[in-house]
């Protein structure tokens, strides 16, 4: 999977107006070269603001994850380049008032198209996929996180270039684009408001927690958040109070992660506050962390905080709806202050559709430590406690992919390495590991160990995997193993029957 | 099929998820990798479709691809160490127990006081205490009770605030709600507080001052509002497995509705009984009032004792009555506005006899309209379906014709018409007035006479129904109207009943006869029925005997004559 240049992006679909601008005609939707490590990046203006006698803007650079936009003082933006300016919004009313039923269904086609390629199809075990299946199915419930695979083709101005490995978007006749991005004053007439009752709609029938295409494109609301020893700076936008835009610094508790905007409120609050874990019973414990199981309905307020802070961490997850029907299951490690929350996932209580995980995040002060793979690990666990398979919800995050191509190749390298096996079976496999079939496969085939050969199917393991295996073993003997060991988990599958759901009995 | 390691020309078996793979290292084949990274992006990431490109997530796809697994780094944004006092904010008190830790308290639980102060109710707490001795000494705990209590208040009071933007609470409202519940550091410094309280709300548009989320309003710009989360879900999660655990939550939510609803009429009835409790506890305050007024005006000799005598009276009901039952009110209401003089008590009386005739002029004035719309209609809607007003269900009021109506002829219609025709047209004796007030004479007797109705059963039978009613005293019922009803009978289409005096020679007589006639009738009725049933029987037994069957048939039974009686 090479690298995709962004040149190779510039078949879009529509011809963009390019022309010179200066810093007072640069509008919300322009993109320009700005300048970013030394080098200059193709942007777009998503925010303009006054600071400090001189505009600030806010900007996306195409091609790299939003996690990295960023305010850039003027200087920063080169504009002896021409600038592609934003699609003229009045074509689109036109459009959009013209054809409206029609183009109306058409989005949701197109709509659905572009979530069947992106959504990994969920039938378990089906390896001969078909990349035209039906969109999943909806859920009664709802996934705590996810994004609409759709959402991100809305994207203002910048589908063209983000979107264009997709062969659907050249049939771009009815993109769907509210011209006018984030911002609260250009709502735009008819095209946007059916587009966003669309998502309304989708989110109130069909289980999947949808962003709105204008807030999938949003400014990060936080400057920087003070959690226990670390400051952080947010990665995407979190509906935390609209007040706490306008400060600096906001105060999240650690332990019981209230948040403030105020130093002394939030000195205060710790001065009274009591809790030192996660408020749940403790499932798991060994020499370094401790899982915490926490129920979304019974512990609301936690929850709500919780969903918040990893909001700020997790682009394509969404807090439309309330925490009911999840359970959280946090991990801490533990210090004569208490337990502090390194990393969580969530899960459905009840998921129709197989998922053993919906978010999965690692704080940040805590990132890049192995923790990512601990929490995975923790989830297969309890589904094997389960005596199900299990397979995270999608989409992936670009980290959140990283983390679980690693941990299939290493869980069933292990398993594969194994002296004396000979042959197994993906059905083997799964039971094992309560990965699904289809995660098994496709790791395989990611890992180029599936092949065929001279008529046969054979599992190849790799020279490369092998030797990335024994380094890992070794490593784990000199530091000791960073495992989850299944007889320290205390845990049964929680049984809710339909009116401990509906009435919390 | 170039997934497959460009095998294009023979197509490769397909691998189901049951069958063995045999497991080999690299080195014990013919390496194949023609087309790895063909294959490699036939694979679904799972990543959002638009990010997939995203640079550094290529870049650490093919760094993993190739086992460079620490150079498959993402960039991510800035962590750095804090400068705040950690230790001074999370002191160390944990100790881990033994066991797992249970845990079910929540973040409310464990937080205390839900307000913080912040920078500003610092200064002004400073500046409040600076003025104040050492014992009069608003502590911060206090402070933030009492900013809670007014938060929670105006939370109570104005739930809406935040939507409608009301003004501001005043203290009065806030001492309003200021109960035994209320601690008493917040009494004592509440009205101190208050009008920093009701500065800083203010300063907010009256939100509260404590940032909180945005939840639902109901209104429509909630959808487009990012800030707006946690939304309850409308769908329930019901399983579908389970289509009747959906059906008796329906149900259980269907009952509650039904009982709070009866709840709420309970409550309902009980606020209007205690309105009406008040209202006369009032009355009689007034009463008494008055009546001082009296007395002290007889006292100091004003006016004359007449019309204080007439007043007099319903005091010592109201004095006597017992307080749980107090008069009611219409006893109290002077019968004669013009009794009480030129007092200006009675102007109340004025003004509602006053009312009360704009009322009946009202209601006069719109009879007259009414009338005068419906000129030249006729109502035939109302006639058939207003019943007289004698004419209720009550006991004494019941028509006596029940009674009355046993002796006479049966009503069986095999005699009927001849016996009405006998009664009707024969006899001027049985005239029906005459007959009506006989029968009226015999129960002013209350007599008790046994009663007997003959009807005719099937096949011919003869029934004599007896029954000893009492007759129905009608002392009360006069002649004249008795006439008025006598042909008012409801089933007079069928049993037409007559009045008569059962023990008259003539209707004796009559009797005998179509007694006789009728037995006569049924007999000969009875007996035709007899022949066909033996004729019939015959013919079955003779059918019987040509097929050489010995079986005998039953003999019909005879029909019963005799009268029987119930």
């Amino acid at each position: 999977m090479g690298p995709r240049e962004p040149g190779e992006a510039t078949g879009t679909p529509d011809p963009v107006e390019k022309g010179l601008a200066t810093i007072n005609t640069i509008t919300l939707g322009v993109k320009a070269m700005v300048q970013k490590d030394g080098e200059l990046r193709k942007a777009e203006i998503l925010s303009i603001r006054e600071r400090k006698g001189g505009l600030s803007f806010y900007v996306h650079y195409v091609d790299f994850n939003k996690r990295l936009d960023e305010w850039v003082p003027a200087a920063r933006i080169d504009l002896t380049q021409e600038v592609e300016w934003p699609r003229p919004e009045k074509a689109e009313k036109k459009k959009a008032a013209v054809t409206k039923a029609p183009s109306k269904n058409a989005q949701k086609q197109h709509r659905a198209d572009s979530r069947e390629v992106s959504s990994t199809p969920d039938a378990f075990g089906s390896k001969n996929q078909n990349v035209a299946k039906a969109p999943r199915p909806s859920t009664a419930g709802g996934k705590e996180n996810r994004d609409t695979p759709g959402a991100d083709v809305s994207m203002v101005g910048s589908e063209g270039v983000s979107v264009a490995g997709t062969p659907k978007v050249l049939d771009s006749e009815d993109l769907e684009m509210p011209d006018a991005p984030l911002k609260e004053e250009v709502k735009t007439a008819s095209g946007e408001v059916i587009t966003r009752e669309e998502e309304i709609e989708r989110l109130r029938t069909g289980g999947s927690m949808t962003q709105n295409p204008t807030e999938v494109h949003r400014v990060r609301n936080l400057t920087k958040l003070q959690m226990g020893k670390y400051d952080i700076e947010p990665w995407y936008f979190s509906p935390y109070p609209d007040s706490f835009s306008d400060v600096d610094l906001v105060y999240i508790d650690e332990f019981c992660l209230s948040y403030f905007d105020n130093y002394r409120a939030f000195e205060r609050h710790r001065s009274k506050c009591t809790m030192v874990h996660p408020p749940g019973n403790e499932i798991y414990r060994d020499d370094n962390i401790s899982f915490f199981e926490v129920d979304g309905r019974r512990q609301r307020t936690w929850c709500r905080n919780l969903c918040l802070l990893s909001k700020l961490f997790l682009d394509h997850k969404t807090l439309y709806y309330d925490v009911d029907p999840f359970l959280f299951y946090c991990m801490c490690t533990r210090d004569e202050t208490g337990c502090h929350l390194v990393g969580y996932f969530s899960k459905e209580k009840d998921s129709a559709e197989g998922y053993n995980l919906a978010c999965i995040t690692t704080f940040p002060q805590y990132q890049r430590a192995g923790y990512g793979r601990l929490l995975i690990a923790m989830s297969y666990e309890l589904s094997k406690r389960e005596g199900k398979l299990g397979s995270p919800e999608k989409p992936l995050s670009d980290l959140g992919l990283l983390s679980y191509r690693r941990y299939w190749r290493e869980t069933l390298v292990e398993l594969l390495a194994e002296p004396n096996r000979e042959a197994m079976s993906e059905n083997e496999l799964a039971l094992l590991t309560s990965m699904t079939e289809k995660d098994i496969h496709e790791t395989l085939l990611v890992n180029n160990m599936l092949r065929y050969h001279k008529g046969n199917w054979l599992i190849v393991l790799t020279d490369q995997v092998l030797e990335e295996h024994n380094k890992r073993m070794e490593k784990e003997k000199v530091k000791g193993s960073r495992r989850i060991d299944p007889v320290r988990l205390q845990w049964k599958p929680p049984v809710f029957t339909a009116s401990s759901r509906t009435w919390n009995w | 099929m170039t997934r497959y390691g460009g095998l294009g020309r023979t197509r490769p078996k397909k691998l189901t998820s049951k069958a063995s793979i045999p497991i080999v290292r690299e080195h014990e084949i013919d390496i194949i990798d023609d087309e790895i990274q063909s294959a490699l992006q036939q694979i679904e990431t799972g990543v959002e479709k638009a990010e997939e490109s995203e640079f550094h997530l290529q870049v650490a796809i093919n760094a993993a691809a190739q086992g460079k697994d620490k150079e498959a780094h993402i960039p991510t944004r800035e962590v750095i160490l804090s400068d705040i006092q950690y230790a001074k904010l999370y002191p160390p008190v944990f100790s881990q127990p033994a066991t797992y830790i249970r845990f079910s308290s929540t973040v409310e639980d464990c937080c205390g006081c839900p307000y913080n102060m912040n920078d500003e109710d610092d200064v002004w707490l400073k500046n409040y205490n600076s003025k104040r001795d050492a014992s009069s000494q608003c502590s911060e705990d206090d402070f933030e009770a009492t900013m809670n209590f007014f938060e929670e208040t105006a939370q109570a009071k104005q739930p809406f605030a935040a939507v409608d933007s009301p003004p501001v609470l005043s203290f009065a409202d806030m001492a309003e709600s200021m109960d035994a519940a209320v601690e008493h550091c917040v009494k004592r410094f509440a009205k101190d507080v208050f009008e920093h309280w009701k500065a800083r709300r203010m300063a907010t548009e009256n939100r509260s001052l404590e940032p909180s989320l945005k939840f639902e309003t109901g209104q429509e710009t909630d959808d487009s509002d990012p800030f707006v989360c946690f939304r309850r879900r409308e769908v329930r999660q019901i399983r579908k497995t389970r289509g009747r655990d959906a059906q008796s939550a329906e149900k259980l939510r269907r009952l509650r509705k039904e009982l709070e609803d009866a709840r709420q009429l309970v409550a309902l009835v009980r606020q209007r009984e205690v309105a009406r409790r008040e209202m006369l506890l009032m009355e009689r305050t007034l009463f008494m009032q008055r009546n001082e007024v009296k007395e002290m005006k007889r006292k100091l000799n004003i006016k004359d004792d007449d019309e204080d005598l007439i007043n007099q009276k319903p005091k010592k009901k109201a004095v006597e009555m017992p307080p749980r039952q107090p008069p009611p009110p219409q006893l109290r209401m002077p019968s004669k506005p013009g009794v009480q003089g030129a007092e200006d008590l009675q102007l109340l009386e004025d003004v509602q006899a006053e009312k009360e005739n704009e009322i009946l002029r009202d209601i006069k004035a719109n009879i007259a309209k009414h009338i005068k719309w419906n000129e030249g209609f006729v109502d035939h809607t109302r006639a058939p379906l207003s019943p007289s007003p004698d004419r209720t269900f009550d006991a004494t009021s019941f028509r006596p014709a029940l009674t009355a109506q046993l002796p006479t002829p049966p009503s069986s219609e095999s005699s009927g018409d001849a016996v009405d025709s006998s009664l009707d047209v024969t006899s001027p004796l049985f005239s029906k007035e005459r007959l009506a007030s006989r029968a009226l004479e015999l129960h002013d007797e209350a007599h008790r006479m046994p009663s007997f109705r003959r009807r005719v059963g099937r096949g011919g039978r003869l029934f004599i129904d007896r029954r000893n009613l009492v007759a129905r005293c009608r002392a009360d019922l006069d002649p004249l109207k008795a006439d008025r009803y006598k042909y008012d009978q409801e089933d007079s289409d069928e049993e037409p009943c007559y009045s008569t005096d059962a023990y008259s020679i003539q209707i004796m007589q009559h009797r005998a006869i179509t007694m006789a006639k009728a037995r006569e009738q049924a007999a000969v009725a009875a007996q035709a029925h007899a022949q066909a049933q033996a004729q019939a029987a015959q013919q079955r037994r003779l059918q019987a005997e040509q097929a050489g069957n010995a079986q005998v048939a039953n003999p019909a039974p005879t029909a019963p004559t005799a009268p029987s009686e119930t």
